[in-house]
């Protein structure tokens, strides 16, 4: 019994910064209506930005995570404007193309941090890498429960933003109808640049909260474009709060495989249930509530 | 304050609009008519600076907005309530209406004018935390309005907002209509209704395949042989 409530406890502490990782996706998705591929590699730069951070200045790695949600900004502000905004103002080409460039951008980035870095596993240690939290019974990393907690508060943060202020309004307005937003007199390629680059901050936060937990290697992205992408079609896509739940699922159901069948096959468990949840529930978890409402 | 001249506009290889000339006045309702894809709704988006390709010239207070982008026109006082009210459906009604005053003059003025708004369309107020997008298709067009209004627009262009509304309330957005042009707001406006819209307006222009082809007062286009026979059917 413990042994289970502790699984589903990591579980959703995983979760809650895998959730910030698919909110960075949800976002571009929604304004940019293209799928960013390249998602998991702004991750790993993030995360890399840190590790440099931790291991050459001996910044700690909570510290290091704003710079690199600094440099992930403009990365994916400039990535943004002189790359993906360039294939959509030029009306011949195909929306599947901005798509495809997005998979070159993920190549690019994984084969230059392999150009700097090599293959090599690195990791970061800190003092506290190893602290645990015993309650009653059970064992609970506190590097775990303060990147779940810090996820959070970065969630909550960006929702303030989404609905208080009007740039964060201008956001949703132009994911909504891109047209009737410059009917309002929003700028909306400035927009859509500011949103990519939120997006990939919020990828290196969720990058930099993991990097305690996960060894680092340039092809970690990969992992984190299809976690996000599990999630973000679990969640329904689109949707702030359906990509929480969508995290929280697949970090249970990560957590749970890790416990109850095998270290090696976590993964795997989170790609079933991704099939799974395409083929009876392509809507995400979104379609279930809206049927139970209705 | 607004002045077409030699305006030509295409979609891809398609030409819209030829050699378009029209002008509104300051303070003036002035209404376009025409048939269905007479080019009504281009002449619009191409002010607006929704239409890529575009050439003559669009002056607007005395500058020429015929190369400036969208979002730029928007902000110079033009505020373009478009076909099918193109609302946030996702949004509420209230944050509908605070997307529509984005600009510093109209953000300062931003609870007084959804005052004013709400005090226009009661229902509004009423409905002020339900999403655009569960309104019925009448309160769908007066927030449109609405949001467009909170802009505080030198030049209101409106298009087809009686569309696909029951009688009763069309006639009840031309009276909001006239009313809004009466506070001193300029407007243009796109319609079919076209007994009821050239009877409340100033001057109308008639557009046919893409050509200006007739203008003149609302009194003056009423009796016109031609709009009799072909718009009004007598």
């Amino acid at each position: 019994m413990e042994l289970l409530s502790q699984t589903i406890i990591c579980g959703i502490l995983l979760g809650g910064m895998y959730a910030l990782i698919a909110i960075g996706m949800t976002l571009i998705m929604g304004v940019m209506n293209i799928v960013n591929l390249a998602h998991g590699a702004l991750v790993m730069v993030g995360m890399y930005v840190t590790y440099v951070c931790a291991q050459e200045f001996g910044v700690d790695p909570y510290l290091g995570m704003f710079v690199a949600m600094l440099v992930l900004f403009f990365l994916g502000c400039l990535i943004q404007k002189f790359m993906i905004n360039r294939l959509v103002e030029v009306e011949s080409i195909l929306p599947e193309n901005q798509v495809l460039l997005t998979v070159g951008i993920m190549l690019v980035l994984t084969e230059g941090i392999r150009l700097i870095f090599k293959s090599d596993y690195r990791s970061v240690v800190t003092s506290y890498s190893s602290d645990t939290l015993y309650f009653s019974g059970m064992a609970i990393s506190v590097p775990m429960l303060t990147g779940f907690f810090i996820a959070m508060l970065f969630t909550f943060l960006l929702h303030l933003f989404l609905t208080r202020t009007d740039l964060g309004k201008s956001i949703r307005a132009t994911a909504q109808d891109r047209d009737a937003a410059v009917y309002m007199g929003i700028n909306a390629s400035k927009i859509t640049m500011i949103t990519f680059g939120l997006g990939a901050a919020l990828a290196a936060a969720g990058g930099s909260l993991l990097l305690p937990l996960f060894y680092l290697w340039p092809d970690i992205g990969h992992l984190f474009t299809a976690k996000s992408f599990i999630i973000t079609i679990l969640g329904g896509l689109g949707s702030t709060g359906g990509a929480i739940v969508g995290g929280l699922i697949l970090g249970i159901a990560e957590s749970l495989g890790a416990t109850y069948i095998s270290m090696g096959y976590k993964d795997v468990v989170g790609l079933v249930i991704f099939l799974l949840v395409l083929l009876f529930l392509p809507g995400g978890v979104r379609s279930l509530v809206k049927r139970w409402q209705a | 304050m607004l002045k077409v001249k030699n305006l030509n506009a295409a979609y891809k290889d398609l030409q819209v609009l030829w050699d378009v000339a029209f002008e509104v006045k300051q303070g003036e309702l002035v209404v376009l008519l025409g048939a269905n894809g007479a080019g009504k709704t281009t002449t619009l988006n191409a002010i607006s600076g929704l239409v890529a390709s575009r050439t003559g010239t669009i002056e607007f207070l005395g500058q020429d907005i015929i190369n400036l982008p969208g979002h730029k026109i928007a902000q110079m006082g033009i505020t373009h309530v478009p076909e099918g009210r193109r609302l946030f459906p996702e949004m509420s009604v209230r944050e509908n209406l605070e997307i529509g005053s984005l600009m510093p003059e109209a953000k300062a003025k931003r609870q007084e004018t959804i005052k004013k708004v709400y005090e226009l369309f009661p229902i509004l107020a009423e409905k002020r935390n339900q999403d655009a997008g569960k309104l019925s298709g009448g309160q769908q067009q007066m927030l449109a309005i609405g949001r467009g209004l909170m802009a505080l627009p030198k030049l209101l262009i409106m298009d087809e907002p009686s569309l696909g509304l029951a009688p009763v309330l069309v006639s009840q957005i031309f009276d909001i209509v006239k009313e809004i042009n009466k506070q001193g707001v300029t407007v243009l406006l796109v319609e079919q209704n076209v007994v009821r819209t050239l009877g409340m307006c100033d001057r109308a222009y008639v557009l046919d395949n893409g050509r200006m082809t007739i203008s003149g007062t609302g009194s003056e286009l009423l009796n016109d042989e031609h709009i009799k026979e072909a718009y009004l059917g007598i």
